[in-house]
């Protein structure tokens, strides 16, 4: 080949590689599009006048009604149950984490016996649903007269996403180079010293990971809280969203306006730490 | 081998008597309950019945249904999200910094609450002042009832589970992409492989653990399902799109059955434990003959 025949096979290799290019661009584009078009349709629907939104979904709002929000939360009682899923969230997220981090230690650090058979228990538990538990847990909480309670809607749930926890954090904390925790030990750290100065610092973007992800799954957790929750000072935004449409049926500016109040913290979480999100998530499939 | 150390069990223990508490207690003891029956509903004093509920529960044509209804929503979730999720993240691959955009924007609907997005879709599919065929009528195709009509009910509920879906399945699968060196596909071509068939040799099987975790994640998701369902149609209409869940619930919190439910929750713990076991055997047996 010249050096005069280059350009011009580029050229034409290009095009076909432009042509290529421009129709993966419009398949992405148009899944970006089935992602977001169903939010920016609830976001829409929640700024406007039942009225308004009778007449047109599609066009923004020409009055954003931010009312619709100050009406659900204030007149309609539902600052409560916010506050029931922050404490939800919270607790569930702080109880998950510690013990999740506590058990990674342990499982990566440490080899004992049964060590295998333990985590592989600890694994099965992964595939254990809300569903698979409901009755004895109902009983459990029952006979601990927790029905109805705060601690009631926060221990089961924590149970659930700390199968994943473990999990996760055991392979994180394997990933750390043992020469680093040996020179604690041989200096002589104790476990927790360990854990503090040097687990702690290198894992610190995992474990905000795991947090993330149980505030994510507690906040929009239904069903337990559903069955265990029956007093309305006590659901959580999950729940008592549910009384609305018995209530407002075709009120769809304030179904949608409270399903933008439950969605927005999550959203505005989800926006500021994707990177967190998606390193918990993706790890733990791709480490086994 | 070191000599016995107590610490790492101190560690562990938290962890262990949690879960044992909510997770593992709860499972034998429903599994335990599933052989006994009480006089009346939510009493608690049992009588043994053998294997009587699970009699019972074969010929109780709603449960195999809503049983059907389960399998046919793990299929139709390998069928859309995780194909679609595999599809997007190989057209992803090889894109700088954009193809993380992509990824967050497609794993977006993943972070709605499921109550949230039946609640939405609900809106969506209304036949009457509903988006979805307003649109299907302005492009002159004839809209539908969409959850209100049993034999397409399930697809559409469907459709709003994948919505929610498939960006966690490109999330996965392009993480998984990432491991596999470039210069396997340019061996590929050397060899003179095609576009799909680098795709069949290469991508596929060196994606094989992120393949067998969604496919794991996703009947796991599917067997257990409810929040999606109970919000959208509570299993309508005329039970069309009834599934296990939404009948535990109904059977033990309206109408007081516990023992009865439980069976129904140890059979579902069953089958998902089964079929996640069959594909993780499917798939490494696969990885031995290799």
């Amino acid at each position: 080949m010249t050096v005069k025949d280059r350009p011009r096979k580029r050229r034409s290799y290009n095009s076909s590689r432009m042509m290529k290019s421009a129709i993966i661009h419009a398949i992405l584009l148009l899944f970006v599009f089935i992602a977001l078009f169903p939010i920016y349709l609830m976001f829409n629907a929640a700024l406007k006048t039942s009225a308004e939104l009778f007449q047109s979904f599609l066009s923004l709002p020409k009055d954003p009604q931010f009312k619709n929000f100050a009406f659900i939360l204030n007149e309609q009682g539902y600052k409560g149950a916010l506050y029931n899923s922050m404490i939800l969230s919270t607790s569930s997220m702080i109880l998950t984490t510690v013990i999740s981090v506590l058990a990674g230690y342990g499982f990566a650090v440490y080899r004992f016996v049964g060590k295998q058979w333990l985590f592989l228990l600890v694994l099965t538990g992964l595939m254990v649903s809300e569903t698979s538990v409901l009755i004895p847990v109902y009983q459990l909480l029952q006979d601990l007269g927790l029905l109805n309670t705060y601690a009631g809607m926060i221990l089961p749930q924590a149970a659930l996403g700390m199968t994943f926890g473990v999990f996760l954090m055991t392979t994180f904390f394997k990933d750390i180079p043992r020469a680093l925790i040996d020179a604690a030990v041989v200096d002589g750290g104790s476990d927790m010293q360990v854990l503090r100065h040097v687990i702690m610092p290198l894992a610190r973007p995992a474990i905000m990971s795991l947090a993330l992800i149980e505030f994510m799954w507690a906040w929009n957790s239904f069903f337990f809280p559903l069955v265990i929750a029956t007093k309305q000072w006590l659901m959580p935004m999950s729940v008592r969203i549910i009384d609305f449409m018995g209530r407002f049926t075709f009120k769809y500016d304030m179904i949608a306006a409270t399903t933008v109040i439950l969605f927005t913290p999550i959203l505005i979480l989800y926006l500021i730490t994707q990177r967190s999100f998606h390193r918990g998530i993706t790890f733990g499939a791709l480490k086994d | 081998m070191a000599r016995f150390n107590i610490r790492p069990y101190i560690f562990i223990a938290p962890a262990l008597i949690y879960l044992g508490i909510w997770i593992f207690y709860p499972i034998l003891n429903a599994l335990v309950l599933s052989f006994f029956d009480s006089p009346t509903g939510r009493s608690r004093d049992y009588f043994w019945v053998g294997i009587e509920n699970y009699i019972k529960l074969l010929q109780d044509d709603l449960f195999l249904k809503s049983l059907y209804h389960n399998i046919i929503w793990v299929l139709l979730s390998i069928a859309l999200p995780v194909v679609l999720g595999l599809l997007l993240a190989v057209l992803l691959s090889g894109r700088g910094r954009t193809r993380l955009v992509y990824a967050s924007i497609f794993f977006i609907p993943h972070t709605v609450a499921a109550v949230c997005a039946a609640i939405v879709w609900r809106w969506i599919y209304d036949p009457s002042i509903g988006p979805l065929n307003w649109l299907l009528e302005t492009i002159g195709l004839a809209g539908r009832p969409w959850l209100a009509d049993e034999s397409i009910v399930l697809i559409a509920v469907n459709m709003i589970g994948s919505w929610s879906y498939y960006g966690f399945c490109v999330l996965i699968f392009m993480a998984g992409l990432q491991n596999i060196s470039p210069e396997l596909y340019d061996a590929a071509k050397i060899d003179g492989a095609g576009a799909l068939q680098q795709f069949f040799y290469v991508t596929i099987p060196l994606l094989r653990n992120a393949i067998t975790f969604v496919l794991v994640y996703t009947i796991i998701g599917s067997m257990k399902f409810f929040d999606l369902i109970f919000v959208a149609t509570n299993g309508g209409p005329n039970e069309a799109s009834t599934v296990v869940g939404l009948r535990i619930y109904w059977h033990s919190m309206r109408e007081g059955r516990f023992n009865y439910a439980a069976t129904m929750s140890t059979i579902l713990t069953v089958v998902i434990l089964v079929l996640s076991v069959a594909v993780i055997r499917q798939i490494v047996t696969e990885d031995e003959e290799d």
